[in-house]
């Protein structure tokens, strides 16, 4: 089952059948072959509830948001603002790409539409200045995953949920960690563009006058910061709604930057259903795959076997980090989180290792399948900006930042107060 | 298309209008969410923003190219086709029982269900027709048209 | 014979305990053999509480088990099965549910081509609040976070106002104001960590007990032969349900002790929140708004059918009138 599972993932995806529709497939044949439950007479019942859900509301918001921002020119004036203060780096304005999509995860929920966010307002730049575009789009796919550990987070809510941990707490939890990934991902670049000056592009140095009237053009992203996350913690809103918050204050920010008409409105909601929709389709592929795996016994088959082995809490740990690794290659983020917490937590939480903590660590393996070929969203959000260019650029580009990762999770590992400060000492 | 627009708008301004202050925001969001998607995958079919690996492809004649097109809008217009009839079951179901949400809105849940299923009918719809132009293209061997119908998207 | 089972919530105690060790371990020993069961549970198979029951009709598995509550979106006439506040111990709780399993037997085999095989009680589900709050008229004017349909507009009917948002969302929601109380089960809001963002506990069932129903597929139930029919039906009922029952009272003191600090916590530590205990009076006004708001609104979504059979039964052994019209 598990051979037939991979064979078929990977030749059906190689066939350039849409992704979504892929995992559609391959859950039917396992219900065909292996399932002891006729699961497809569910199907209509797991579409619909997988998708009547007001959680996953958050994602078109955020897109929407994001689009807006796009369209009102907040997005470029950030970036272009972070541009002068950190492109006199080797790499030039891949950290611009970093930190815009460092500052877009403070307003964003969502890792994918981070990705969205900066690739829209990035890859035109890319082009202009005739930057290498691997690298360039690496950082801006590895930079959208921060949007899921820097709070807010809809992963977060997820792990909170299903692991009945407070969310508050998660939150503060990521926000260390995250800033931690940003640097990271800064020194990594520069370390390669040191090494290899192809890669990157040209640095743009920028005076200091320029740097701090560039300031200005970070009011409006901070206020919407302020706006999401103070609304989240005030009371105001829950984090879903304050999602549609932040909608609102975006849609305000263009009508005072003159930037709003309804033919932009109507663009941005396009902009912002097709790429949501895109998104279900994988999302609701997953699920579906999500649920016949578990009904055909996999789950059960992984937690026997991690049992079995008998290994000590460390050792434990480390082949729960490599299965998440392997299986974030093939598995959607949130079908990932939602199908091996109910399995991996309790081992976790059996051996003596903090709960909250772990979130954060699986948050960032998550990211890490986020960036993975072949099903990883934020490679595809980054490609669809890019339009008709070879998809295997953005793959290549992402090796260095999905080590950063990797790096960062031995981090986590060996200092878990990395994680575990704000929220204790809060 | 634009009904999911109109819909779009319509939830964006009861959320904010209503803010925190009135339970049944996440039932109706949830709703929105569903009908949004399922209307939504028609539209990203039309304009091509359906994620596909082109590791393979990229590598092919056009005329392979061509083929791969013709199957992968194959399957999924099989895809659509057997989720529309099992969507059926769910809203049959709902009639049947004459189902209300349970909330204290108690939303007949034969509305938000109709219209989500609907969109998946409008899917499977879509997707055969292109099935249908795309056979009749591969016919003449007019590998530019099934590009142009469903060939990888690109962006705006 | 091999029967798939889906489980209740597979973190909770009732699943733990009693369903997992049930369809596992004892049927098969029980029919030497001849029943054996694979199971998982709704949560982990990543399906809604509410498609359960659908699904059980669709014939995707052979055995269900979820909260009843969550499957009256397909029948209001299933309300019947857990009223607010009827039951304030697991005794009464359980009399009421053996009254109504001739009506939830029906409701089952017409809505949803199924066998009842089992009703077992979760916690009583009781309040928990963020802020102080004496007693039951406190909760007026109060956010109050309700699980199923009755229990919130039961809240409504008590001047609070119902708010409906998701498990995971309510530590979040209580310590940052979005809603002052929560209900849900005693022991579910220990473990989630309710008692970090809430001070006060009521300890009445406002939530009523959420039984938990098990049902087997029609189909499934016929192709059986009379002997397991026979075999299932006495082991369920033995070793199943009635030890969920037994351990039902002791489990809400052993919650409150936890919860409160009030008495010896057997599972882990104590906490301190307040235990608020409604008076008579209370309780007594609780009680008449439930009659004469909640049960009538109730009658009129099931239909004066049900409300006949709902009096003639749960309204007999709880003393609990609802007037037809
Ligand atoms: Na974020
Ligand atoms: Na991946």
């Amino acid at each position: 089952m598990i051979p037939f599972t991979a064979f078929g993932l990977l030749g059906l995806l190689a066939l350039s059948i849409p992704v979504g529709i892929v995992l559609f497939l391959l859950a039917f044949g396992i219900d065909f072959f292996f399932s002891p439950f006729p699961l497809m007479r569910g199907l209509g019942q797991v579409v619909w509830s997988s998708s009547n859900s007001a959680t996953l509301i958050a994602i078109p918001l955020f897109v929407l948001l994001g689009e807006i921002l796009v369209r009102s020119g907040v997005a470029s004036r950030t970036y272009t603002a972070l541009d002068k203060w950190v492109s006199w780096l080797p790499g030039g304005l891949i950290h611009a790409n970093i930190a815009t999509s460092t500052m877009f995860s403070a307003t964003s929920g969502s890792s994918v539409a981070t990705a969205a966010t900066v690739a829209t307002v990035a890859m035109p730049q890319a082009r202009a200045l005739g930057y290498n575009e691997k690298l360039f789009s690496g950082a801006i796919a590895a930079g959208g995953t921060l949007g899921i550990i820097i709070p807010p987070s809809i992963n977060l809510i997820v792990y909170g949920f299903l692991t009945e941990s407070s969310i508050p707490q998660l939150f503060l939890a990521g926000l260390l960690p995250g800033l931690l990934m940003a640097l990271l991902f800064m020194i990594f670049t520069v370390i390669l563009c040191v090494l290899w000056p192809s890669l990157g592009g040209p640095r743009r140095p920028s005076a200091w006058r320029e740097r701090f009237v560039g300031l200005l053009d970070l009011i409006p992203i901070f206020g919407l910061f302020a706006a999401i996350v103070g609304s989240i913690y005030a009371g105001w809103a829950t984090p879903t709604e304050a999602a549609a918050i932040g909608v609102g204050i975006a849609l305000a920010i263009a009508v005072q930057q003159r930037a709003f008409s309804l033919d932009m409105l109507s663009k941005a909601l396009r902009g912002a259903v097709r790429t949501s929709a895109m998104i279900m389709l994988v999302v609701i592929g997953a699920y579906v795959l999500n649920f016949v795996l578990t009904a055909a016994g996999v789950s059960r088959a992984l937690q026997d076997l991690l049992n079995g082995l008998g290994l000590g809490p460390l050792a434990t740990l480390l082949v729960i980090v490599l299965m998440y690794i392997v299986l974030g290659f093939f598995i959607e983020t949130l079908s990932l989180m939602v199908a091996t917490i109910p399995i991996v937590v309790p081992i976790i939480v059996h051996l003596g290792y903090d709960k909250i903590w772990f979130g954060i660590l699986m948050i960032i393996l998550v990211e890490m399948a986020l960036i993975t070929p072949p099903v990883g969203l934020n490679l595809y959000v980054v490609q669809s900006a890019r339009g008709r260019a070879p998809f295997k650029d953005v793959m290549l580009g992402c090796i260095p930042y999905a080590f950063a990762m990797l790096l960062m999770v031995g981090l986590l590992i060996l200092a878990p107060q990395l994680a575990l400060f704000l929220p204790s000492s809060l | 298309m634009l009904m999911v627009c109109v819909l779009y708008t319509l939830v964006e301004i009861l959320t904010r209008q209503l803010g925190g202050s009135l339970g049944g925001v996440d039932e109706i969001s949830g709703y929105v969410m569903a009908i949004t998607s399922s209307w939504g995958v028609s539209y990203a079919l039309t304009e091509r923003a359906h994620v596909r690996i082109d590791l393979v492809r990229e590598r092919l004649v056009s005329k392979g190219r061509a083929l791969l097109d013709a199957i992968a809008i194959m399957s999924l217009a099989a895809t659509a086709l057997v989720v529309a009839w099992r969507g059926w079951s769910v809203v049959a179901k709902t009639l049947s029982t004459g189902a209300r949400a349970n909330t204290p809105l108690e939303t007949p849940l034969w509305i938000p269900q109709l219209l989500w299923w609907s969109g998946w009918l409008w899917f499977a719809i879509s997707a055969v027709l292109l099935v249908v132009y795309v056979m009749l293209k591969l016919f003449v061997s007019d590998e530019d048209a099934i590009e142009e119908a469903v060939g990888m998207g690109g962006s705006e | 014979e091999e029967l798939s089972v889906v489980g209740s919530w597979s973190s909770l105690p009732l699943y733990k305990q009693y369903e997992m060790p049930f369809w596992t371990e004892t049927l098969s020993e029980v029919s030497g053999g001849d029943l054996t069961a694979t199971m998982t549970t709704h949560d982990q198979m990543g399906i809604a509480g509410g498609d359960v029951f659908r699904m059980l009709s669709q014939g995707v598995f052979d055995v269900g088990m979820t909260v009843g509550d969550y499957a009256v979106a397909d029948s209001a006439a299933l309300e019947g099965l857990d009223v607010p506040l009827i039951a304030t111990d697991a005794a009464t709780a359980q009399k009421a549910v053996e009254a109504a399993r001739p009506m939830v037997d029906d409701i089952y085999k017409d809505v949803f081509n199924a066998k009842v095989l089992a009703i077992a009680p979760y916690p009583p589900q009781v309040v928990f609040c963020n802020g102080e709050v004496s007693n039951l008229e406190g909760l007026k004017g109060k956010k109050v976070r309700a699980s199923g349909r009755m229990t919130a507009k039961f809240l409504e009917a008590l001047g609070a106002e119902g708010v409906n948002i998701g498990f995971g969302e309510v530590p979040g929601a209580l310590q940052r104001g979005v809603v002052d109380c929560a209900v849900t089960g005693a022991g579910s809001g220990y473990n989630a960590g309710w008692w970090e963002v809430s001070s006060h506990l009521i300890t009445l069932p406002l939530g009523g007990w959420d039984p938990v129903v098990t049902a087997i597929n029609l189909d499934k139930w016929n192709s059986l032969s009379d002997a397991q029919k026979s075999t299932l039906e006495s082991a369920i009922k033995e070793k199943f349900e009635a030890p969920a029952w037994q351990s039902a009272q002791g489990a809400l003191a052993n919650d409150i002790a936890c919860l409160t600090g009030t008495g010896e916590c057997t599972y882990g530590d104590a906490h301190d929140m307040t235990l608020v205990a409604a008076n008579d009076e209370d309780l007594a006004k609780a009680k008449e708004v439930l009659i004469s708001e909640v049960l009538p609104e109730w009658a009129e979504r099931a239909g004066p059918e049900w409300a006949k059979r709902w009096n003639d039964s749960v309204g007999k052994v709880t003393g609990v009138e609802l007037t037809l019209n």
